[in-house]
């Protein structure tokens, strides 16, 4: 049988018409709630249930540059030591998680006492930031902030970079 | 030339299975799913999300579908256009150096590497015998494309 006379086949377009017509029906019934806060504006920089981590507040450009500029919160940099060399905001401590993960429990020694802690990634797209604050709380550091924006929405947004590449 | 009917309904009986199991593990998590769309760095939030909420769905029904025989020259080129599209996907994402996570099954999911390209090639043709054999034998809606 031909492409030809499958595609001109009355039967095959009933078919495909009939596969994501159906599909679309039971992706909009299944998740409508998900589909709500979709349209509602959630999700537009990660796709995270924040209910999933009560223990942690999320927050905004805005209010991570606030609390940069009120220098009373510690930024954490939880990418890899080289994305942090080539640049970060100012006077974050760099604790990427995957050397944390691999035993560098050292790391956590950088931290100081401060009110609060920021933590970031690269951006809504990755989930370091979101793991490390888990791990942070599990051990016992509070007031933990993720900033899901990350060094990408920081940084499109002209806001001060701290670099550790030798000029 | 085209295998007998009974290898038929096993390549069926393969791609829809492979189908409805890559339907049902996206379908748990979608948000998963979504991020794991947007890893690819070819497409926004948006279509992400939406991409999450309907392909699972696409691909859970045209593989039921195959099995079953409803429209299985439908499901057949759906599956096989989906699968190219796969394939070309997790080529220019190797080209581009990028290191995601495929996707495919959501919790049982790997790298999209060569060995996904190769695998993917499979079920394509399989899915292109199935598309292109005039017979389709055990099928529940025998239209008149399906007929020996």
């Amino acid at each position: 049988m031909g492409l030809k006379k499958i595609l001109t086949d009355r039967e095959t377009w009933t078919g495909l018409v009939s596969i994501i017509g159906l599909s679309i029906i039971l992706g909009l019934a299944s998740h409508p709630s998900l589909i709500k806060r979709f349209l509602a504006g959630e999700f537009k920089q990660a796709f995270i249930l924040k209910e999933d981590f009560p223990e942690l507040v999320f927050i905004s450009l805005p209010e991570a540059e606030e609390a940069w500029s009120r220098q009373e919160a510690v930024f954490i940099d939880s990418r890899s030591q080289e994305q942090f060399d080539l640049g970060h905001v100012p006077g974050a401590i760099s604790i990427p998680l995957e050397d944390l993960k691999n035993g560098r429990e050292d790391l956590l020694t950088l931290i100081p006492e401060v009110p609060e802690i920021v933590i970031y990634c690269e951006s809504g797209s990755c989930q370091d930031s979101t793991d490390l604050a888990k791990i942070l709380e599990w051990r016992g550091f509070k007031n933990l902030k993720v900033f899901l924006g990350g060094w990408a929405e920081w940084q499109q947004n002209g806001l001060p970079v701290e670099t550790n590449v030798a000029k | 030339m085209w295998p007998n009917k009974y290898v038929l309904l096993a390549c069926r009986l393969i791609v829809g299975a492979v189908f409805i199991w890559a339907g049902v593990s996206k379908i748990a998590d979608p948000l998963s799913f979504a991020q794991n769309v947007k890893n690819y760095q070819l497409v926004g939030q948006t279509l992400s999300f939406l991409t999450a909420v309907f392909l699972p769905w696409v691909e859970l029904i045209a593989g039921l579908w195959l099995i079953i025989g409803l429209y299985p020259k439908s499901s057949a080129l759906l599956i096989s256009c989906l699968l190219g599209f796969f394939i070309v996907l997790v080529a220019i994402t190797m080209a581009r150096g990028l290191n995601v996570d495929c996707g495919c099954f959501g919790t049982f999911s790997r790298q999209a590497d060569w060995w996904l390209i190769a695998e993917d090639s499979l079920w394509l043709a399989l899915s292109l015998v199935l598309l292109f054999s005039p017979a389709n034998d055990f099928c529940l809606f025998k239209g008149k494309s399906s007929k020996a």
